[in-house]
């Protein structure tokens, strides 16, 4: 008789602390595919039963509840992480325990951990964009700023060797903030701004503090269209926090925002939008959280086992139709194919895509050295 | 604030390690190991970080010219396996991978003389790390190397120089000063080192002076 058990996974991502409202977009974006999946079906007729927890922004309550996830509730794959030092927290515990953890946020590389499936752009698929659009269409000075932790330091080196390649590139600053920082720090640094007058802004800012950063930015009276904010983290979920009247101007890069004009992409965001009421709105991180579910269950459903000696090698490879395209998981490097776009913030609060490729760029997390002629690839990365 | 602001651009491009860094992907690796579960997650992480790796076992009596970087495996069953080359002058250096940290394992990596060292089982977290310490170290040596060897012949110079002050001190009656500038007046118009000019004048002493 066919096996009619249910099939626990894990959920860990904060709906408390300083990057809930982020996370949580994660967390309804997992929800959702768990549901698509168990409404057609389920995995071969077993139904998918998340276990979820809160671990509250902290690196600890991680460790710890991804612990209790694979030793105590017996689940073998987890869908959570947002900020890298959580991801460090859990990765031992799913190597020690032999389970996945999928992780769904773009983050700095440099790591590749054998039980980790990671479908968040890596810097070759977000930064390497970003620099090329911002330094050709605003010009070649930049004022970096951002949160005081790796992530921000790892994107101002690369933004950096970009800005240096070009004739009369220049670092007019750069500045890093506490989580903590007030508004009165934003404003100190928005008048700086204001005195050194750079091409554009690059913000690494994330979690709370960046509605602090565009606020001051727009108190100041500075014009978008002639200096804008850059961002790789600000998404449509900060713009609804914040007021698109603050946002509008300003310039994302990411693979997926929720204009992006496709079939797929416009049932699944209406699918949401019905499920969940006052859902925070979709994003590039919630998009990754959403089709690594269906990678999952498909891979499952081909070698009929969670457990990771099965699972793994029927992910590594498997391709899916996402709401920003087709993409894969990279067998050598265990990161996804994605399809790097250049949003420009509305005044509806979301993003006209200004830039978008037409292929997928392959991942590479231990890109050093990047260069403009190597990863853009001219060709697929043209005019949306 | 003030924390915010600490910390700041102009470490960033500081230390020659960023320069390792920024070549890895021209990197010659050699790798020798045992065909194994071990052995390919080393060449696999080689690859994700994007060097030029090639695995090779048995190992041949030594790396191929212009290797960069060598890791060898140092396993209990395969301490006897002879790395003659890793004594020889610019021998790339050399990454021991070992699963024992026994007194006779340490010995081998010590005889080896390896600048680093990751564990088995291969994870791939910290192998980058390792790679750059190694090259960054065996870069440091050698730059101290030649300023030994720098330092050394200048320091023969001044001993012979002092020895041909003594000389003409004995023979001409000259001071010490007086001496120097004598020997250097050669130097220059013979267009050579003071060294070469003091040197002569101690063989010649020397030879005079034999009965």
């Amino acid at each position: 008789m066919a096996d009619r058990n249910p099939i626990k996974v894990g959920i860990l991502f904060s709906e408390t602390g300083v990057t809930s409202a982020i996370e949580t977009s994660l967390l309804f974006g997992t929800l959702l595919a768990v549901e698509e999946v168990n409404e057609a079906g389920g995995i071969d007729g077993r139904e998918i039963v998340p276990v979820r927890y809160d671990p509250r922004s902290d690196s600890n309550e991680y460790r710890q509840l991804a612990e209790r996830l694979v030793s105590v509730d017996g689940v073998r794959v987890i869908f959570g992480c947002y900020m890298s030092s959580t991801r460090k927290a859990v990765i031992p515990v799913v190597e020690r325990w032999s389970s996945i953890l999928f992780y769904p946020t773009l983050y700095e590389g440099f790591e590749f951990s054998n039980n980790v499936i990671y479908t968040g752009a890596v810097p070759n698929q977000n930064s390497v964009q970003l620099a090329d659009y911002m330094t050709s269409v605003f010009g070649p000075r930049v004022y970096m700023i951002g949160s005081n932790y790796i992530y921000p330091r790892e994107s101002n080196r690369i933004m950096e060797d970009f800005v240096r390649e070009r004739t009369d590139g220049d670092i007019l600053g750069e500045r890093y903030l506490d989580f903590s920082a007030t508004e009165d720090d934003f404003k100190r640094i928005i008048t700086e701004v204001k005195i050194l007058q750079p091409d554009f802004i690059f913000s690494t800012v994330v979690g709370n503090a960046t509605r602090l950063l565009y606020r001051a930015y727009a108190d100041a009276g500075i014009d978008p269209a002639k200096m804008a904010i850059a961002s790789l983290t600000t998404t449509e979920v900060e713009i609804a926090q914040m007021g698109a009247d603050i946002c509008a101007g300003h310039i994302t890069s990411a693979p997926y925002f929720q204009s992006v004009d496709s079939e797929l992409n416009k049932r699944c965001v209406k699918n949401y939008f019905r499920r969940f009421d006052d859902a925070p709105p979709p994003n590039a991180c919630w998009e990754a959280a959403y089709f690594q579910v269906h990678l999952f269950a498909n891979a499952m459903r081909s070698c009929g086992s969670d457990e990771f000696d099965a699972l793994m090698p029927s992910l590594l490879g498997s391709q899916i139709l996402a709401p920003q395209g087709r993409v894969q998981l990279d067998p050598g490097n265990h990161h996804a194919w994605l399809y790097p776009r250049i949003g420009r913030a509305n005044a509806a609060g979301q993003f006209t895509i200004v830039r978008e490729s037409a292929q997928s760029v392959s991942p590479d997390p231990y890109l050093v050295k990047h260069s403009l002629e190597g990863e853009l690839r001219a060709p697929c990365f043209r005019r949306a | 604030m003030n924390r915010g602001f600490e910390g700041g651009r102009a470490s960033r491009h500081q230390g020659g390690g960023v320069h390792v860094l920024q070549n890895i992907r021209t990197l010659r690796v050699c790798v020798f190991h045992p065909n194994n579960a071990d052995g390919d997650e080393l060449m696999r992480q080689l690859h994700r970080i994007g060097c030029l790796a090639q695995a090779f076992w048995p190992p041949p009596s030594a790396p191929p010219p212009e290797t960069d970087l060598v890791f060898i495996a140092l396993y209990p069953d395969l301490l006897h396996q002879d790395y003659a080359w890793c004594g020889e002058k610019d021998a790339p250096p050399v990454i021991a991978v070992v699963n024992y940290e026994s007194p006779i394992t340490i010995d081998k990596v010590l005889r080896v003389g390896a600048r680093g060292l990751i564990t088995a089982p291969v994870r791939s977290f910290g192998m980058l790390s390792s790679m750059v310490l190694a090259l960054e170290t065996v870069r440091e040596l050698k730059k101290s190397q030649s300023r030994v060897a720098r330092l050394e012949e200048k320091l023969k110079g001044a001993r012979t120089i002092s020895a041909a002050q003594n000389i003409l001190f004995m023979l001409r009656g000259v001071t010490r000063d007086e001496a120097y500038k004598l020997i250097r007046d050669q130097a220059m118009s013979k267009r050579v080192t003071v060294e070469e000019i003091a040197s002569a004048i101690v063989s010649a002493d020397a030879i005079l002076s034999q009965k």
